[in-house]
């Protein structure tokens, strides 16, 4: 809340082109209406990078943190406790911009290894906020695994970053393959528009 | 209430859980939640139902997981978080956030950002709904392997995603005609009133939520 | 001057071969209506893009040759749910959008906003929601955002689709009083029967080119009869196999039967 009262013009000076504009509420919709077909097809995924992972392969990082931001408020609005997690849309933004600008969506034998390594990443960045934030006990799914670590003899930590492994990897993949699928199969005059697809898929 | 301040009730609710965090457990986590589920009962009773509802399932996990003290701390910090943004939700009308934005110089683009990204999400929901259904009368069911059921995910968000990509073309073009331009200037045509007591009030929650950091960190 | 002109208009989309538009020539003076015809793709929407000065600005590609425009443009593009701005929950405050980002004064954006709510009939809105709307609602509450801006040059993109019968015929009045105030018009369409009405001079659009450019009556002609862009009446005189020429509307056929 800080920033808000000194700096009252946070993004004023620096103009945002208006493509951009329309992009960002656009992928964090996306990020949040996938939950609609991830129970469809009930499957323990969440999908809800989806939208920051694209806004960066299309745009770069600083939109794909936007987006991250924009994401995470939006479902505090809804769960309050999602908040902390911001923290991790905004490393899944600055890993995809890297993952991005490698050219690492050109195909799906490159774009799950990738999206496996985020996974990794973000378990470990996901569990010390749990623990500490939450005594590791954000959703059903993840509090079970967690039990199980614990029923095992696995320290708290330990279960916590267990838990939460388990559902990030397999979700991180997921999301960069389509990601990648998408970017293939956006018409060459639409991606061409925006400055970072063509090198995300390799195209330029 | 209602008739605050946007900044205002923004503060008060960013305020509540961060003192909760701050101020020693159990009694400041306590005192906290009382205050949050005060302003959501006076917001209307049926709210104070939410966060208890909310909050039930990690009481629970935490009971099974951690010893009492840890748990109480946590419990009462989650929930305090939850009541005040259940109230925030109910008191905080999105276009008086806008308009205050506007007026106070705030450049258009947070101001567009923040407004399109609340009436874009309804709608792709809405989309994925409509997509779901349709493929549902086509045989898409939640059985079946793993990699079938990939498929079918694949199916599902292909189709929203790139119409989604689409339509962020003409909303570019939609936009640039009706003049939003970033950091340009763009006159208010509502401004909530913003009276001098609730601007010091907003200072002084500001700097009790500093000298609890202090003091916790000293 | 002519508030708009294209000369010599040649435009590529971005990473695509062949040009949307070829060689595109075509002025229009203040209080005319123009009506650009053609089949899907032939380059209408892009002939107005560029004149609205959105490509090759915002669309990306390269265009060759000269856009002149004199004054202020408004497009409304053919999907109303994707001109919503996304920042107002009224239709008053949709409407005065456009006008606010311009930064006018407050009075002022209200006088623009009750009138054009009022010319497209629509002020019994004003306090719904834009997300509530049906189709047709959504686009007159689009064309009235940008009629509030005041634009010398109105350019309309199959603005009659979502509207009923009446709606329509309502709005082709609508267009001939703006243009009567002076501004200048262009509208791509597809309801060909409202076109000898409301337009002054008729382009016939072809892949990109403009293929014939002259009055109304270029609709009862054999060229565009037979490319199936002629009014209902022309097409029908033809298809019974009645001599040539044929009759633009209803009334002229009337003539010519008695």
């Amino acid at each position: 809340m800080f920033y808000i009262y000194l700096w009252p013009d946070p993004l004023g000076s620096w103009p945002v082109p208006v493509r951009l504009l329309a992009l960002i509420p656009v992928a964090v919709a996306i990020s949040l209406a996938l939950s609609a077909a991830v129970e469809a097809v009930a499957l323990p995924l969440f999908l809800d990078t989806t939208g920051t992972i694209l806004a960066t392969a299309l745009a770069g990082p600083a939109v794909g943190v936007s987006v991250g931001v924009l994401t995470s408020a939006v479902n505090t609005l809804r769960n309050p406790t999602f908040w902390p997690f911001v923290v991790i849309q905004i490393i899944v933004a600055l890993y995809a911009g890297l993952a991005a600008r490698a050219g690492l969506f050109r195909s799906l034998r490159t774009a799950v290894p990738a999206g496996l390594g985020l996974g990794v990443i973000a378990s470990v960045t996901s569990t010390p906020i749990s623990y500490f934030v939450f005594g590791c006990t954000t959703t059903g799914g993840i509090a079970l695994t967690t039990a199980l670590g614990r029923a095992l003899g696995l320290s708290p930590l330990g279960a916590c970053f267990f838990g939460s492994f388990v559902s990030d990897f397999g979700d991180k993949a997921v999301t960069f393959a389509l990601v990648a699928s998408v970017l293939h199969a956006l018409p060459r005059r639409t991606a061409a528009r925006f400055p970072l697809a063509l090198r995300a898929i390799g195209a330029a | 209430m209602r008739t605050r301040h946007p900044f205002t009730l923004l503060t008060l609710a960013a305020a509540l859980p961060t003192l909760a965090w701050l101020l020693p457990a159990p009694a400041g986590a306590l005192g906290t939640a009382a205050v949050a589920f005060g302003l959501a009962a006076a917001a209307g009773v049926r709210r104070v139902l939410i966060p208890v509802v909310t909050a039930a399932p990690f009481w629970l996990f935490l009971f099974v997981l951690h010893d009492l003290p840890t748990t109480l701390a946590i419990g009462l910090r989650i929930t305090t978080m939850v009541a005040s943004f259940v109230w925030l939700a109910a008191v905080l009308a999105p276009d008086r956030l806008v308009e205050a934005m506007v007026v106070r110089g705030w450049s258009v683009t947070v101001a567009y950002l923040f407004a399109a990204t609340l009436s874009a999400v309804p709608l792709f929901r809405a989309r994925a709904r409509r997509i779901v259904e349709a493929q549902r009368c086509r045989g898409l069911s939640p059985r079946g392997s793993v990699a079938n059921r990939l498929r079918a995910l694949r199916a599902l968000a292909m189709p929203l995603l790139l119409s989604a990509l689409h339509e962020v073309d003409e909303r570019a073009l939609a936009l640039e005609t009706r003049g939003l331009r970033s950091g340009a200037r763009r006159t208010p045509l509502a401004p909530p009133p913003d009276p001098a007591l609730e601007r010091a009030a907003r200072w002084v929650v500001l700097l009790v939520c500093i000298a609890a950091l202090v003091a916790r960190l000293v | 001057m002519n508030p708009l002109a294209l000369e010599g208009v040649e435009f590529h989309y971005p990473a695509t071969e062949t040009p949307a538009l070829r060689d595109v020539s075509l002025a229009v003076a203040a209080g005319e209506i123009v009506a650009l015809v053609g089949r899907v793709g032939a380059g209408a929407s892009t002939l107005l893009l560029v004149a609205a000065d959105l490509a090759p600005r915002i669309t990306g590609g390269r265009l060759t040759g000269a856009v002149r425009r004199r004054a202020r443009s408004g497009i409304v593009l053919p999907t109303p749910w994707t001109q919503l701005s996304g920042m107002a929950f009224t239709v008053w405050d949709e409407v005065a959008f456009g006008p606010a980002n311009l930064g006018w004064p407050g009075r002022e954006i209200a006088r623009h906003v009750e009138r054009a709510l009022e010319r497209l009939e629509i002020a019994a809105l004003a306090e719904r929601d834009p997300a509530t709307l049906s189709g047709g609602e959504v686009q007159r509450v689009i064309l009235a955002g940008i009629l509030a801006m005041d634009p010398d040059v109105v350019l309309l993109d199959e603005p009659s689709t979502e509207l009923d019968p009446a709606g329509a015929r309502a709005l082709w009045r609508l267009v001939r009083v703006l243009a009567g105030e002076g501004k200048a018009i262009v509208v791509a369409t597809s309801d060909l029967d409202a076109v000898p009405d409301v337009a002054d001079r008729v382009a016939w659009l072809e892949q990109g080119a403009v293929r014939a450019l002259g009055t109304p009556d270029l609709l009862a002609e054999e060229a565009t009869c037979a490319a199936g862009l002629g009014t209902t009446v022309a097409r029908v005189w033809r298809a019974a196999g009645l001599d040539a020429p044929y009759p633009l509307t209803v009334a002229d056929a009337v003539q010519r039967w008695r």
